[in-house]
């Protein structure tokens, strides 16, 4: 702690002065290969959609730790930013990502003004305000050699809920631009803090991006389209690549445990506060060998009640809608009816006849309500009972090893 | 502000109004991982006819004492340097701090990282403007980080604080003493996770890998768990043949955590054991029916009302619907039959 290091006198002549630029250093970085995708006309890039679809996303170790980090921070509220990187002939390379600026409201103003709303993380991808932003970050980014396109944007979920019309619309947002080929990135923190990383890329599958072009999600529209529920979005399998230093300092990240040797402990109290051991942060996780499922079970569980009280609200609202068109129909009938009948009397006292389909502007039929949340809606309890499913695969293979040990003499391993 | 004492102050070089700082314990600096990660990437994407870039590190001070900085983030800015001048893109560095500030509105700029571990006249100048008034960190020191990443070697972090060193003034602008002061990096719950799944890359060939599932980490989990055994029971095995100098300590710690395993009567086992896997499987029936239901909902709401029409995918599913119910039949009789005994 004693030493300090005086720099040495390299220059022995004039004076070094530290000058303070004043344009930018753009013109530098014109070597740096970056696609000017927003150059591209709208013809070839579809053509180059059509040739090579985006089959798979490799994502950088940095995106990752990134992303991670933001989505904790943030945790339970939903965080959300923007990803840059390159599409390398159908695998779309993420290198890099920026959380998007919120502003944080005090509980109250929520309730007043709705249109604030607006400015929650949830719907940050879309906003005005936020499309200037990314534009001035990538502007930025690109003049210190970060890829220069936006290829996507990154949400963080609980327990897999983020099958929601925000998510659809923000994804929306970006996939109606000419450039396309983006992806929407799902971190999912409470599945990531038990033990497995838990990250997942989308896109919006074309016969839903046609539909939700109209608009029209009603009963004709989805049957002439046969749109399922399971076609909306569809999931592309992810890499994670790591570059030649991050490897580097992977291997040599300090593993206190696992290097060199140390000397025999003294006693046990010595080996249970041995620094060595309670601050090594890397020490191999037992988190994914614990049988603690309440959290989970009781999580999921609050989910599925949410989901079928929307589907609930949802077919209400459509029999509402239901009913009251009967009503209006028979209502139009009666009416019609009643008009054929007066008709009838005038041509027997030779009157003119009046008009049959004045009923078109006497009767307002209801609209029939948009399909849009229920499909989303079960789209989700897809995704949950699918989550479900893999839950159960590994905590029945513990429960059994568990069992198994515990009971004296049934594997031949006593417990003692 | 220039330093005419002739003694060398070996602790936390106290800014120019000295009354500010009641402390002058040792600075310790805390980096996180992706802070450590952007730089590494900075590193590695720079213009081929730099040797080293610089950047502008941002993160928190430790609120009760600032004897302790993290540093949360960091961004590259443009700098060019020739023999005799450097220069330093300010604008730049202003307009992405405050970018930057409105997405983090908590972080402070702390510092600036350079890659490349030499410490020279240009390093002093930069951090001089740093420490500076303004736009610096005044008047907490700035901290100086280096991340060395060459080919071949292994990445070497230093953190830096600077006092003002020099007899004029002049020679006290482009001169600083840097202090080294202990760092280390802080890995989160959520890190550790990331940093094991990316580990599973370092030895494959074009340094990619796949995100694993859950049955698979959990099948790391174990294959890692039984190695450590293996070890324990070879040292075991070596001191009872007396190859292995044995250690009371270690004999009897390894006893102490032997004897957690719970001695339960085996009914109580049962009981429990039923119970626990009786709660999964319900709720994953229950979900799985939930779902089936919505199915049918979305299918009976959008189907033409014809008779012998429908859904041309209806029977499709409805086959998968029997299927999926007669897998979950015989898990459900396995769970009857143990709490028939």
């Amino acid at each position: 702690m004693g030493s300090f290091r005086v720099p040495p006198k390299a220059v022995p002549s004039p004076h070094v002065r530290l000058a303070l630029r004043q344009e930018t250093v753009k013109d530098k970085y014109e070597d740096i290969p970056t696609i000017p995708l927003q150059r591209i006309s709208r013809k070839s890039a579809m053509s180059l959609a059509e040739e090579t679809p985006l089959r798979a996303v490799q994502l950088e170790a940095l995106t990752v730790m990134k992303t991670i980090k933001h989505c904790a921070t943030r945790h339970p509220a939903t965080a959300t930013g923007f990803l840059v990187g390159m599409d390398n002939n159908g695998l779309l390379e993420i290198t890099n990502c920026f959380p998007f600026p919120v502003v944080d409201l005090p509980p109250e103003a929520q309730y007043e003004q709705q249109h604030q709303h607006f400015n929650s993380a949830a719907a940050a991808p879309r906003a005005k305000a936020n499309t200037a932003y990314q534009a001035e970050m990538i502007r930025m980014q690109k003049e210190v050699g970060v890829d220069a396109n936006n290829v996507g944007w990154y949400t963080s979920a609980n327990l897999g809920n983020f099958v929601n019309s925000n998510f659809i619309e923000n994804q929306y947002f970006y996939q109606k631009e000419v450039n396309e080929r983006t992806v929407a990135l799902v971190h999912d923190v409470s599945r990531s803090s038990q033990g497995a990383l838990s990250m997942r890329a989308f896109r919006l599958s074309p016969q839903f991006i046609a539909s939700y072009k109209e608009s029209k999600f009603t009963t004709e529209a989805l049957q002439k389209s046969g749109l399922k529920y399971s076609d909306i979005i569809i999931e592309l399998p992810i890499r994670l690549h790591n570059a030649h230093n991050v490897t580097t300092f992977l291997n040599q990240v300090p593993r206190l445990l696992s290097d060199g040797t140390m000397r025999p402990p003294t006693s046990v109290s010595s080996i249970e506060s041995d620094p060595a051991i309670t601050s090594d942060d890397l020490s191999p996780n037992f988190d994914k060998l614990t049988l603690n499922i309440d959290p989970f079970l009781q999580q999921t569980c609050d989910n599925l009640l949410d989901s079928i009280e929307t589907h609930h609200v949802e077919s209400n609202n459509f029999s509402y809608y239901a009913r009251a068109l009967g009503r209006e129909q028979t209502k139009i009938q009666q009416w019609q009816a009643k008009r054929k009948a007066e008709n009838a009397a005038r041509a027997i006292s030779k009157q003119a006849p009046l008009p049959e389909d004045e009923w078109q502007k006497l009767f307002k039929l209801p609209t029939e309500p948009s399909r849009l949340e229920s499909m989303l809606n079960s789209r989700q309890v897809e995704q949950y009972a699918r989550q479900v499913d893999g839950f159960v695969a590994g905590t029945s293979g513990k429960m059994f090893a568990v069992r198994g040990n515990l009971i004296p003499g049934e594997t031949g391993v006593s417990a003692e | 502000m220039v330093e005419l004492d002739s003694s060398l102050h070996l602790s936390r070089p106290l800014g120019p109004a000295a009354g500010y700082q009641t402390s002058t314990t040792p600075l310790t600096v805390v980096i996180q991982p992706q802070a450590l990660f952007s730089i590494l990437d900075h590193s590695s994407r720079r213009p081929p006819d730099q040797h080293r870039v610089i950047g502008t590190l941002l993160g928190t001070r430790s609120d009760t004492d600032d004897s302790s900085v993290t540093i949360h983030s960091a961004f590259a800015v443009g700098h060019t340097e020739t023999t005799d001048q450097v220069e330093v893109d300010m604008e730049y560095q202003k307009a992405m701090l405050a970018l930057h500030m409105r997405a983090n509105p908590k972080e402070v700029l702390v510092g600036w990282y350079a890659t490349s571990s030499e410490l020279n006249t240009f390093s002093a100048l930069i951090q001089n403007h740093y420490s500076s008034q303004g736009e610096g960190t005044y008047p907490y020191p700035a901290v100086h980080l280096t991340v060395a990443s060459e080919a071949g070697k292994d990445v070497e972090v230093r953190a830096y604080i600077s006092s003002a060193v020099g007899v004029t003034p002049e020679r006290a602008a482009d001169s600083a003493a840097f202090i080294p002061v202990p760092h280390s990096i802080a890995y989160d719950a959520a890190d550790v996770s990331a940093i094991d799944s990316l580990g599973g890359a370092r030895d494959a060939e074009n340094r990619t890998t796949n995100i694993l599932t859950d049955i698979e980490t959990l099948e790391q989990s174990l294959v890692s768990t039984i190695d450590m055994l293996d070890r324990v029971s070879k040292y075991v095995e070596g001191v009872i043949e007396e190859e292995v100098e044995p250690s009371t300590a270690l004999g009897q710690y390894l006893l102490n955590t032997l004897a957690l395993a719970p001695k339960v009567e085996p009914t109580d086992i049962e009981r429990n054991f039923n119970e626990h896997i009786q709660d999964v499987l319900t709720v994953s029936y229950l979900a799985n029916m939930v779902r089936t239901q919505m199915d049918l909902s979305n299918r009976l709401a959008t189907s033409t009302l014809t008779m012998g029409g429908g859904p041309v995918g209806g029977t499709d599913n409805n086959k998968e619907g029997g299927d999926r119910k007669q897998n979950r039949g015989p898990r459900q009789n396995r769970g009857e039959s143990i709490s028939a005994v």
